[in-house]
């Protein structure tokens, strides 16, 4: 795995996170979502995930994580769509 | 440059920010004919206390990519508007420091930004990023502020319009709440 690309996701989320202290309140949780389509993509690059339904859960996050700038209610329901989401696959790998 | 097409109300219509870039480099010319549309634009006590620095080199944009999470979309250059706070304060004092240094170069940036969309590039303002940093890679003096980067490439997305505050909601006439809109 290239090293600077994880380098480059700390200074992202650490950079974010000294900005969520004076940004307004729905940076933050774009931030946290938009650091989840940086991960997605270093695993994917490196071939360390392939997961069908994650893939598709990244690609609802892809299309309409811009829309905490337009508009809030459209990006809760993404947020709400995706963890119902990861609820559906969290309970499918139950041992 | 082309003969202007559209009136400047249209161009500024037609605006959007813009998050997502072709892989297409912006020609120093062009990025240069930006620059002289920020130098018109006004300034209070005419301090004129914007320095702009032109960030098209890959490595460099990537660095200060690294420390700002607002700029999105991979652009293929950048604009950092700065401010000489030290020139404002001794011109215009306090109040040219700290606030008309802010309008001033929120002003450059809007020209900026209008002549871009005229000459078919696009842009993005952003305040998303840590002065700190971005002031040690790009070797800012201690006196001059990072106050605005404006991503600049071309548009690899066709955004939404959002929706406006209307003409009459925003508007009073001759006191708060007057309405003259019949009239």
């Amino acid at each position: 795995m290239d090293e600077k690309e994880i380098i480059k996701l700390f200074t992202y989320m650490v950079t974010s996170a000294r900005g969520c202290v004076d940004e307004p309140k729905t940076y933050g949780p774009f931030r946290l979502i938009d650091s989840i389509s940086k991960l997605y993509s270093i695993l994917k690059e490196n071939n360390l995930i392939e997961n069908e339904e994650v893939s598709k859960i990244i690609g609802k996050i892809e299309e309409k994580k811009y829309s905490c700038m337009t508009d809030e209610k459209e990006f809760v329901t993404m947020l709400d769509d995706v963890i119902d989401d990861f609820v559906i696959l969290v309970k499918s790998n139950k041992k | 440059m082309d003969k202007i097409r559209d009136s400047i109300l249209d161009v500024m219509k037609k605006r959007r920010s813009i998050r997502k870039y072709k892989k297409e480099n912006v020609s120093k010319d062009l990025l240069l004919q930006l620059i002289e549309a920020a130098i018109w634009a006004p300034s209070g006590s005419n301090v004129q206390p914007w320095y702009f620095i032109i960030v098209d080199d890959a490595n460099t944009i990537e660095q200060v990519n690294s420390f700002s999470p607002g700029l999105l979309g991979d652009p293929p250059s950048i604009i950092l508007i700065c401010s000489d706070r030290k020139k404002a304060f001794e011109k215009a004092g306090t109040l040219g420091r700290d606030e008309l240094c802010m309008m001033d170069i929120s002003m450059a940036a809007q020209n900026i930004m209008l002549l871009a969309e005229e000459i078919g590039l696009s842009t993005c303002p952003v305040k998303s990023f840590n002065k700190r940093a971005i002031s040690k890679i790009l070797n800012l003096p201690e006196y001059v502020s990072a106050d605005l980067i404006i991503s600049v490439g071309y548009s690899d997305k066709i955004t939404n319009t959002p929706e406006r505050r209307s003409v009459e909601e925003t508007t009073f006439f001759n006191t708060w709440g007057g309405v003259e809109f019949n009239g």
